[in-house]
């Protein structure tokens, strides 16, 4: 499978990353290797065909309320804190 | 009396008080940890009453009296305002927390080269690694400045070191032990597993930090053992097999090891034959694809909103998030974020993911198949002994192919463990793995003992 600098690209929006152009090309070319190795999956014929892992219902509990974090550590790690709000850059107008 | 350091701790805790022997160790990391880079936060004086036996905890595993970094630049300074069940338990059973260890960043890695944090060096030669990702809790055990230490499996990433360095490692069972406070990488395969110099003492680790959690709805109510109680009974008649797949091509010293340990179990009355997991040679693709789409969602946390790096360059809210994760991630968590986005993008999830997880489906039904034959099965930890530092930072792939006997066992959940077989001609230490069934952890403890007992090779320390 290779990995063009556009692909790498589109990938590199998806996941919230950002790259000069040679470090994206670096990033294609070692994309294309590892997924090359990766397509030898392919090989393995009526690989559907098994069914998978036991699958187990995700355990619930009631709705009780339950101690949680305490604020002020949550606080301690914030980049930006206000009044009980994580600061960010405006997103609404401009 | 000989160094409390050089004993299991079995035995050390019954001839030292808790403050001697939680000095004795902070004493000997404070000697070797310059050079050996195994620890990166180390118990102040401050820390609080020494309760017992000293550990050392890898630092994806969340404390609350010392930071969480994940040897990563977007972590470096976070506290985490919770605290690990596995950590909690080992301080309800009066553990001392002596440090966080070094790890490959985001536990990505087989060697912890990719920490923001510099690599551990291997205290049997400190120009070769210690493997990774737990590649500081391995040297810390090796080294004998911990009797024990918490480390972390997604494909390999405590019985890999465990084999680098010459220590005990185990993978529990995929739920055994809780992964409340583990920080996710691949949230279907993640365990804490433990690091020892002997089995006796991994086994009763596995006793305190197992069993089923509420904060972790994907732990087991399967209930815990009593994991030490047949490290006295030998192999007579136990079955194990040879995985061949994995071990025909195999040459070298690793090969000649590896037969040799075989003959050990022969000699213990173990019946030893040839078994085949048909598509055990997929499973570094499968891993490569299932891990990495987990790990590209698990890891879109990291934003610098809440926690962690944030840039102070940009002016939106989307350059924050770029600028924060492009600033705070190293180059390894960055290309594995990659081929996980990508593998999870349209017009390529069925082609990449939807088949891995077929493949892996019929590699959990060839292992099932295998354990219809057997009690355990066995191979080489590692295809090779540790390799030079910056032999493979330029190879991912070569990098990967590290993993190549962990990796099944974290695919299927299947507990494993690598245990100590003898050392090579230069004096590295080799491994044996032993696999067996979900949830047959004393099972496992009770084969490894019988042949740590015939060889002892965990008596002899690195020259540091």
């Amino acid at each position: 499978m290779k990995i063009t600098r556009d692909e790498a690209r589109r990938i590199a929006d998806l996941a919230h990353l950002e790259f000069d152009d040679a470090a994206l090309e670096r990033m294609a070319a070692e994309m294309t290797k590892i997924l090359t190795y990766i397509d030898q999956l392919r090989e393995v014929d009526d690989a559907g065909k098994i069914a998978g892992a036991p699958l187990r219902e995700t355990p619930m509990r009631d709705d009780e309320v339950k101690p949680g974090v305490s604020r002020d550590d949550v606080a301690r790690n914030a980049p930006a804190w206000r009044d009980g709000y994580f600061i960010v850059p405006k997103v609404i107008g401009e | 009396m000989s160094d409390p350091l050089s004993l299991p701790f079995t035995e050390a805790r019954r001839q030292l008080s808790a403050r001697d022997y939680v000095g004795a160790s902070l004493r000997a990391i404070g000697q070797h940890n310059t050079k050996l880079n195994a620890f990166i936060h180390i118990a102040g004086e401050g820390a609080g009453a020494p309760l017992s036996v000293p550990i050392a905890i890898k630092d994806n595993i969340v404390t609350r009296d010392m930071p969480t970094t994940c040897g990563s630049r977007i972590l470096a300074k976070f506290v985490s305002p919770f605290e690990a069940t596995a950590v909690s338990r080992l301080r309800a059973a009066g553990w001392s927390i002596v440090g966080k260890t070094n790890l490959d960043e985001f536990a990505m890695g087989s060697s912890t080269e990719h920490s923001a944090f510099g690599p551990v060096r291997n205290p049997w030669d400190t120009a070769r690694v210690a493997g990774g990702s737990s590649g500081g809790s391995a040297a810390a055990v090796a080294a004998r400045m911990v009797p024990a230490a918490l480390g972390s499996e997604t494909g390999g990433s405590v019985r890999q070191p465990a084999a680098f360095c010459g220590v005990v490692g185990l993978k529990p069972t995929y739920g055994r032990v809780s992964r409340s406070g583990l920080v996710a990488f691949a949230s279907g395969l993640d365990q804490i597993g433990i690091m020892t110099k002997t089995v006796r003492e991994c086994a009763e680790l596995l006793g305190v930090i197992g069993g089923h959690d509420p904060l972790d709805s994907t732990s087991s109510a399967q209930p815990v053992d009593d994991y030490g109680a047949d490290v006295d009974s030998g192999v007579k008649g136990l079955r194990f097999g040879v995985v061949s797949e994995a071990v025909e091509k195999l040459e070298g010293e690793v090969r000649t090891n590896f037969d040799a340990a075989l003959e050990i179990l022969r000699r213990g009355g173990a019946v030893v034959e040839r078994a085949s997991v048909p598509t055990i040679g997929y499973a570094i693709a499968i891993y490569y694809i299932v891990a990495n789409a987990e790990a590209s969602a698990n890891l879109a946390r990291f934003d610098g909103v809440r926690f962690g790096h944030r840039s102070a360059r940009g002016k939106t809210l989307r350059d924050l998030y770029f600028d924060s994760r492009g600033e705070g991630f190293g180059e390894e968590v960055k290309r594995r974020i990659m081929l996980g986005t990508f593998s999870l993008s349209s017009g390529y999830y069925e082609a990449y993911y939807g088949r891995a997880q077929a493949v892996r489906a019929r590699l959990r039904a060839d292992f099932d198949a295998a354990f219809q034959r057997f009690d355990y099965l066995l191979t080489p930890t590692t295809p090779e002994v540790a390799f030079p530092i910056g032999a493979k930072t330029d190879d991912p792939l070569s990098m990967y192919l590290s993993d190549i006997f962990t990796a099944p066992a974290n695919l299927v959940g299947i507990p494993a463990l690598a245990v100590p077989s003898g050392f090579s001609r230069e004096g590295l230490p080799l491994s044996l793995q032993i696999m067996a069934p979900h949830f047959a952890e004393r099972g496992l403890f009770r084969a490894a003992a019988f042949f740590e007992k015939e060889t002892n090779y965990w008596r002899r320390a690195p020259k540091l």
